[in-house]
């Protein structure tokens, strides 16, 4: 009697961590009442894969979080916002990447750029902005895509 | 007739490729605030490169200046310079009728466009080391129907619209004066008394519209504008604040 119980709780249990798995749940809670002072209060949860570090689009200035990095730890989520050479956006508004339609972009990831060249335009309110290098460098990436909302800090283009 | 605002330096040009150019090339030497005016431009553009027909007799000036403060509070003076010209209307037709704003900046009258403002700054960091507003006005001809993109607003002119010729000199004082009031008043107060000078000027306000983007199209009643400058759309799909857009209507 008391095995079948255990049996059938096993069973429950696996049953709901393949609903899990299926449904790609990270957390599932379920309480069977069986009767006065008899329930099963189960709660299956599994750890997200810690590899899959869903890109974090948080405009908050990046604040320095020093000593929290331990050599150990491999920097598999690094948010391009504090990297040194990340040129952000000053404000909420549309991203272009050429001066007009047709026209060539003003960057490439690999271009070397000079201290005040234009790399982007953001517009809000119909202000275009012309964002500038901050220092002389090469563009290694282009965070953006032409037409793509931005918000303040968002990181825009890291120069090296 | 308004005076000439006296913080204010002006400079006239017969001819030159673009006062938004312009204004560029002088921006790093200025002292203060500067208005150019030109009588001929042979390279005005519109936003997004797209072409201002610009007939003789029509204002094209670009006020630079280099503001303290944020980028986000330089793009808020596209309200100010479309109150500005907005007053600028009333004052040499001596009335209002007809008159309303479009979000951001533009300037309708009898639901045509009169006007065109585009504002362009650069800057490192968070703050602009300049700031440009161009302004077209169609004082004396409006561009024809086929000079203008199809499904925009038909242009006008303030000469067809109430029979008021003005010349482009005397036009600009008006608008310099209004525009010194809103900027001193801007400066003073913030935005908020400048957000609702232009939402009771503003037109369709309560009415449904449509925002469009390169990418993406959305359509909702103008509830208001918000502190940030960002038009307020109330959709299917609950509230939206929208900071850049071509507005139809």
């Amino acid at each position: 009697m008391t095995d079948n119980k255990h049996e059938a709780d096993v069973a429950f249990i696996k049953a709901l961590a393949e609903l899990l798995r299926d449904n790609d749940l990270t957390e599932l809670q379920v309480k069977r009442d069986y009767g006065d002072e008899d329930s099963l209060n189960v709660r299956v949860s599994r750890m997200g894969p810690a590899v899959a570090a869903a890109p974090v689009q948080v405009a908050a200035p990046a604040a320095p979080v020093a000593a929290a990095a331990t050599p150990e730890a491999p920097a598999a989520a690094e948010d391009p916002a504090s990297h040194p050479g990340a040129v952000t956006s000053p404000m909420v508004g549309t991203v272009y990447m050429q001066a007009e339609p047709g026209a060539p972009s003003f960057i490439t990831v690999g271009a070397t750029v000079s201290e005040g060249d234009t790399l982007l335009i953001v517009e809000a309110m119909k202000t275009m902005n012309q964002i500038s290098a901050p220092k002389a460098g090469i563009v290694k990436r282009i965070l953006v895509e032409d037409g793509a909302a931005v918000e303040f800090g968002t990181p825009l283009v890291i120069i090296e | 007739m308004s005076i000439w605002p006296e913080t204010y330096g002006k400079r006239v040009l017969n001819e030159v490729d673009s006062t938004l150019n312009e204004a560029a090339r002088i921006a790093p030497s200025l002292t203060g605030p500067e208005w150019i005016l030109a009588h001929r431009q042979t390279a005005a553009r519109g936003r997004r490169g797209r072409a201002w027909a610009n007939p003789s007799g029509n204002l094209a000036a670009t006020l630079v200046m280099r503001p303290f403060g944020t980028t986000e509070n330089a793009a808020l003076r596209s309200f100010i310079a479309a109150l500005a010209l907005f007053d600028a209307c009333v004052a040499v037709t001596g009335r209002a009728d007809g008159l309303a704003l479009k979000w951001p900046n533009d300037v309708l009258l009898n639901g045509g466009k009169l006007a065109g403002i585009l504002l362009e700054s650069a800057g490192q960091g968070q703050g602009v080391s300049y700031l440009a507003i161009g302004i077209g006005v169609n004082l004396a001809e409006a561009p024809s129907a086929a000079q203008v993109e199809a499904g925009a607003v038909r242009p006008v002119s303030l000469l067809s619209e109430t029979g008021a010729l003005v010349a482009p000199e005397d036009f600009l004082t008006e608008l310099a004066a209004a525009y010194a009031r809103y900027e001193t008043q801007f400066q003073s107060y913030g935005f908020e008394p400048i957000r609702q000078a232009w939402l009771a000027r503003a037109a369709r306000l309560g009415e449904v519209i449509t925002a469009r983007t390169s990418t993406s199209e959305t359509v909702g009643t103008f509830e208001t504008v918000d502190g940030q400058g960002n038009l307020v759309l109330l959709t299917a799909k609950g509230r939206v604040s929208i900071p850049a857009a071509d507005i139809y209507f």
